[in-house]
């Protein structure tokens, strides 16, 4: 491997690649994920920052332990060729089945939005050409759009200003109004939004400075979180309890608190301006459903970037049974949960196989 | 002046004279049917001189002050302020002779000797059509290579200005000309020109955008990735930014290397005006880049997928307009935006005179006729004509024919997916841009790689005494202007 040419993420590169791929269609229904918590909703993203921060931990040990490896790698060189490998596959299948999902889930809002009158099929192509355009390039490029993507889709916080202007402040309080299984019900709905930071794994052997990585990786986190506070905030102003429980993408209404002279439905423009924050994440993970079935194959092809993406717009575009979708979409979810804690687990195999080797 | 004997070059004493004879000959034979071709004997007080020369390329008065006068009033000059040509063979004459060289042959003496009489008719220096400024220099390039590297010389008063001179194109024999300042230029930028050069394989070049497009990075990309300036203040600024300038004979244009996506909205008169005044113009010609491409489709999205986007006062008059058009906002659009794309071409094309009458006629007579025949909106001729004065807002007329192909790829977009579509279409572009890149150098520069100090010089222009450092796209040996510019 020529370092000089793998290592390519400078900070910014990996602070953006953190935010943006953590930044999805989540952000848009999260207030409604955390409506068992009612108003004392608006703290727990910052809880979410807390976790996922100690979560990264693990992650970056392991890392640095195998600096040269990435999270396929590290399988096989942890738990043999057969073992690591099968767990790989797991995992590009958990890559395409999340990349399916994200896509699906935007492009359904799209269609309920902004094309009501259009199926899917044609936005999903143009949608999926560009992205294995994007992917295309190296994970450099991805960090780079990353970059100018958040620059612009950032402003659209600006709006909120019409929300918290209009919402009731006196809402934030009490603080602690729930149950413990209201806090538990709430956490395991709402605690998805943080996935997407454990990719770090995959462009871990790329990152220039990789023992400033913590630092800029959690950098990224609180920069979601941030985001998701101030979003989180605002609904709970803006709505009542009931309306955070039963207004599915509570962030898209909230746009249209929005009085502006010439426009008057904001959330169209946004949810055609998010299509940024989807590219993001779904060239991130279909960066590493290709790199897995490299690593499968030993072989860097293009063709697996293309086998991949046809798979993902197979799963989108085939009208399977909704309760079915809904059943698989919500299992990757949970299964994102694992993977989170993963990490941890591959520290304590590290530890005992290198005691093993030091005792021999 | 070139001189040389021809008994040291690979003739031998014995057999030189017929040798020369044999090679005048040759070069008789070679120059047959090249009509302006001049064999000329004359005879001296001592000997016969044959001169060859090609008359299109040579003022007579030139000839006749450098060569005919000296040889018959004092040969000795003539003789003694020659140049040497490395070989005398039957390609180098040829060669000095297509150059614009007269070719002197002293029979008695076996001697060959080249004067450099090339005058040809150029054209004087005046504005620039293309990149007119109100204030600053008004000087312009020329055809001519010597005058421009004139103009830069005359500018830049330092050694540390070199110039390499390569030869390309296998049947134009084009001679060009790279430009740096040592010790400021990037070496790795050099090589990298210097090779790209020396790679090229093309038959001719007529212009230097040919050259510009032959060396890019990205070919199948719409965005030109070398600025090409007429201006010499532009070069010199280039130059002492530590980039590479290459100039060609024949041509008007100078290459700038690297050029970054932003240089394309900076004028050189910006350095002239308040730095406010500077800051306006520049934030006007970038964000109206991004209008221009923007503009129309955001019409057919409005009108097509979201009408509920707009407010009703809004909508109500832009229903109104096009009441009568019977054609979807998309078709609309491609009809008014290909018009204006005719009168466009047509106008360039027709004598001045003619050019203009046809804009009054298109601006005035087609586009009220179109309203009142029902075939556009009022609207969008009022919204296209926008589009079309935004598009001319870069001074890089390459950037702005840019702006117009990447038009239709928004249109196209809007037209089928609405918003969705252009925000794609959009995203298409970033991703595109933010990859492109200029010898090696991303073209994005300073967003990718950030450059703080290059934001003092960006859409915002700081003032003057704030622009100490040179810019990051060249990746100059030394970083800041003052005081290592300045001859040691």
């Amino acid at each position: 491997m020529d370092q000089n040419q793998t290592k390519v993420l400078n900070g910014y590169h990996v602070v953006f690649l953190v935010h943006l791929v953590m930044s999805g269609n989540i952000l848009l229904t999260l207030p409604n994920l955390l409506s068992p918590l009612g108003f004392s909703q608006w703290w727990f993203p910052l809880l979410f920052g807390v976790i996922a921060n100690l979560l990264l931990i693990p992650m970056i040990w392991i890392a640095l332990k195998y600096k040269q490896h990435n999270l396929f790698a590290i399988h096989e060189l942890l738990l043999g060729k057969w073992l690591g490998r099968s767990l790989n596959g797991f995992l590009i299948l958990y890559a395409v089945l999340t990349l399916a999902s994200v896509v699906e889930g935007y492009l359904d809002l799209i269609q309920i939005i902004a094309l009501p009158d259009r199926t899917i099929i044609g936005p999903l192509i143009v949608f999926m050409l560009l992205l294995v355009y994007i992917v295309n390039g190296d994970i450099k490029s991805i960090a780079r759009f990353c970059i100018i993507s958040f620059f612009l889709v950032v402003w659209i916080l600006f709006f909120l200003k019409w929300a918290i202007g209009e919402g009731d402040i006196k809402h934030i309080l009490p603080l602690f109004n729930f149950t413990r299984q209201e806090f538990f019900t709430a956490t395991k709905n709402g605690f998805i939004a943080m996935s997407g930071f454990e990719i770090i794994l995959f462009y871990f052997p790329y990152i220039i400075c990789q023992k400033k990585a913590f630092k800029q990786a959690s950098l990224g986190i609180w920069i979601t979180v941030s985001v998701y506070f101030v979003t989180v905030f605002a609904s709970v102003m803006y709505y009542s309890e009931w309306q955070l429980e039963n207004v599915m993408y509570p962030v898209l209404y909230l746009l249209n608190a929005v009085t502006l002279p010439f426009l008057e439905r904001v959330d169209v423009l946004a949810i055609s301006l998010w299509v940024f924050l989807i590219l993001t994440t779904a060239a991130a993970f279909l960066w590493v459903a290709k790199k897995g079935l490299d690593s499968i194959r030993d072989k860097e092809k293009k063709s697996h970037l293309y086998i991949i993406a046809a798979i993902v717009f197979g799963i989108v575009s085939i009208p399977f049974p909704a309760e079915y979708q809904k059943m698989v979409y919500e299992r990757v979810y949970y299964s994102n949960y694992g993977f989170m804690i993963w990490p941890s687990f591959l520290c304590i195999i590290h530890l005992l196989k290198t005691k093993k080797e030091v005792v021999k | 002046m070139s001189f040389s004997e021809s008994d040291k070059n690979g003739f031998s004493n014995e057999t030189s004279i017929q040798n020369d004879n044999v090679l005048l000959d040759a070069i008789k034979n070679k120059l047959n049917e090249v009509e302006d071709a001049v064999f000329k004997n004359i005879q001296t007080a001592d000997e016969l001189v044959t001169i060859i020369y090609l008359s299109s390329l040579i003022e007579k008065l030139t000839l006749h002050r450098t060569v005919i006068a000296p040889l018959l009033t004092n040969k000795e000059d003539l003789l003694k302020s020659a140049e040497v040509p490395e070989k005398v063979n039957i390609s180098s004459i040829l060669s000095s002779i297509t150059e614009g060289n007269t070719i002197v042959y002293f029979q008695s003496k076996n001697l060959f000797s080249t004067v450099n009489t090339y005058s040809p008719p150029t054209s004087s220096i005046a504005n620039s059509d293309t990149e007119s400024t109100v204030s600053g220099p008004r000087d312009a390039f020329t055809e001519s290579l010597q005058t421009n590297l004139s103009l830069v010389k005359r500018r830049i008063q330092n050694t540390r200005l070199k110039n390499r001179d390569y030869i390309i194109g296998t049947e134009t024999n084009t001679k060009v000309s790279v430009l740096y300042i040592e010790k400021i230029v990037n070496d790795n930028n050099l090589t990298k020109v210097i090779n790209k050069i020396e790679a090229i394989d093309y038959r001719g070049f007529n212009d230097i955008t040919i050259l510009a497009q032959l060396m890019e990075d990205h070919q199948f990309s719409p965005f030109p990735q070398y600025q090409v300036t007429e201006r010499p203040d532009m070069v010199t600024s280039s130059l002492i930014d530590g980039r590479v300038v290459i100039m060609m004979n024949n041509s008007i244009g100078a290459v700038i290397c690297p050029s970054s996506f932003l240089g394309f909205f900076m004028s050189p008169e910006d350095y002239y005006n308040r730095w406010t005044t500077a800051t306006l113009l520049r934030c006007i010609r970038f964000f109206g880049f991004f209008l221009t491409i923007m503009l129309t489709p955001f019409y057919i999205s409005a009108l097509s997928h979201h009408p509920e986007m707009l407010p009703y006062e809004v909508l109500k008059s832009l229903y109104e307009s096009r009441s009568r058009v019977p054609f979807p906002p998309v078709i609309e659009v491609l009809f008014m935006e290909l018009v204006i794309e005719v009168l466009r071409e047509a106008g360039s094309r027709m004598p001045t005179k003619i050019g203009q009458t046809i804009g009054i006629v298109g601006g005035i007579v087609i586009g009220t006729a179109a309203v009142e025949a029902g075939l556009v909106s009022n609207i969008l001729i009022v919204l296209v004509a926008i589009s079309a004065l935004l598009s001319f807002l870069p001074p890089s007329y390459k950037m702005s024919n840019a702006s117009r192909f990447v038009r239709y790829i928004f249109i196209l977009s809007a037209g089928f997916f609405g918003l969705y579509g252009q925000m794609i279409a959009f995203a298409w572009l970033i991703y595109h841009l933010v990859n492109l890149t200029s010898l090696g150098t991303p073209f994005m520069s300073p967003v990718i790689p950030r450059k703080w100090t290059d934001l003092l010089d960006s859409i915002v222009l700081a003032p003057t005494s704030f622009l100490k450092h040179k810019k990051g796209v060249a990746s100059a040996e030394s970083k800041k202007v003052l005081p290592e510019n300045r001859e040691e």
